[in-house]
C-alpha cells in the first residue's frame, strides 16, 4: 500500500503544526474559483477566503479517488491493468453525483481537433 | 505559492477540451502530476494510468470545483456576503449531493482553523516557543488573515 502524504495527516489526527503542503496547489484552486464566483447578475467575483481552496484541495483528492476507484473496477471489468479515460469515463456514467460530468467526459471522447498548423 | 509540477505541464497537447478560450490549460487544470499522483495511490503496485484517463480526471476537478464554487457563490449572493468561505463550500458539497464528502470537511475545515488560529497566535505574540502553548487563545482569530487572501 501506498504510504499516506503529509496532507493526510491532518484527518488521521496528527497535527503537523502546519497548514502546508497539500496535494494540490492552492493558488491555481483559487484562480480556478475566481473565475466561477460570479454569481447570476453580479458585475465582479466575490472574495474567497484563504480556508476555501483548503476545503477544495482535500475534496478535489476524495474526488480523484473515488473516480479512480469506480474507474479501476471499470478496468477490471475490461480486464485491464490499465486505466483508461473510458474507464473514468464509465465510472462518471454509473454514478448519479458525477452526472455534472457527462459533458466533460463525453467532449474528452470525441477525437481532439487537428492541431493548427501555425 | 506556485508548485514546480507547473512546468510539466506545457506540453500537455491540448488534451480534452482545449478551446479557443483564451485561458491556458495551466491555468484551467490543476498539474497532472499531482493529479497522477493520487490516483496513483487508489491503484495496486502493478496497475498504470493511460496519459489521458489523467488528462480526463483533469478536467472533471476543474469542473468539480466550477460546479461547487458557482453554488457555493449564489448562496453567498443570496445572502449578501462578499466572501466565499469553507462553510459555503461544505454546504455547497451537501447541497449538490456529495454527501461522504461533508463530514470529512467539515472536520478537516474545523482542524485547519484550530491550527490557523495557533499560527496566529504564536506570530503575533513576539517570543516564539513559548507563545505556542497558548492554544485556544486565539479562539476568535481572524483567520481572513492568510497570505493568500491578499489578491482579494
Amino acid at each position: 500500500m501506498r504510504q499516506a502524504g503529509r496532507y493526510s495527516s491532518i484527518l488521521v489526527g496528527g497535527i503537523s503544526g502546519r497548514t502546508g503542503p497539500h496535494a494540490l496547489p492552492l493558488a491555481r484552486i483559487k484562480r480556478i474559483m475566481k473565475r466561477n464566483s460570479t454569481a447570476a447578475g453580479e458585475a465582479s467575483p466575490r472574495m474567497i477566503s484563504g480556508e476555501a481552496p483548503v476545503v477544495f484541495s482535500k475534496a478535489c483528492e476524495m474526488l480523484i479517488q473515488e473516480l479512480a476507484r469506480r474507474g479501476w473496477e471499470a478496468a477490471l471489468r475490461g480486464k485491464r491493468r490499465t486505466l483508461l479515460k473510458e474507464d473514468v469515463a464509465a465510472a462518471v456514467a454509473r454514478t448519479d453525483v458525477f452526472d455534472f460530468l457527462l459533458s466533460v467526459v463525453e467532449a474528452e471522447a470525441r477525437p481532439p481537433p487537428p492541431p493548427a498548423a501555425q | 505559492m506556485e508548485s514546480p509540477d507547473e512546468k510539466q505541464h506545457e506540453d500537455c497537447g491540448g488534451g480534452g477540451g482545449g478551446s479557443g478560450s483564451g485561458i491556458k490549460e495551466q491555468d484551467r487544470l490543476l498539474p497532472i502530476a499531482n493529479v497522477g499522483r493520487i490516483m496513483k495511490q487508489i491503484l495496486p503496485p502493478n496497475g498504470k494510468i493511460s496519459k489521458e484517463a489523467k488528462e480526463t480526471m483533469q478536467e472533471c476537478v476543474s469542473e468539480f470545483i466550477s460546479f461547487v464554487t458557482g453554488e457555493a457563490s449564489e448562496k453567498c449572493h443570496k445572502e449578501k456576503r462578499k466572501t466565499v468561505n469553507g462553510d459555503d463550500i461544505c454546504w455547497a458539497l451537501n447541497a449538490l449531493g456529495f454527501d461522504d464528502y461533508v463530514e470529512p470537511m467539515r472536520r478537516y475545515l474545523q482542524k485547519y482553523r484550530e491550527m490557523e488560529g495557533d499560527r496566529v497566535a504564536s506570530s503575533s505574540s513576539s517570543s516564539s516557543a513559548a507563545a505556542r502553548d497558548q492554544t485556544g487563545a486565539a479562539g476568535a482569530a481572524p483567520f481572513a488573515f492568510h497570505p493568500m487572501d491578499r489578491n482579494n
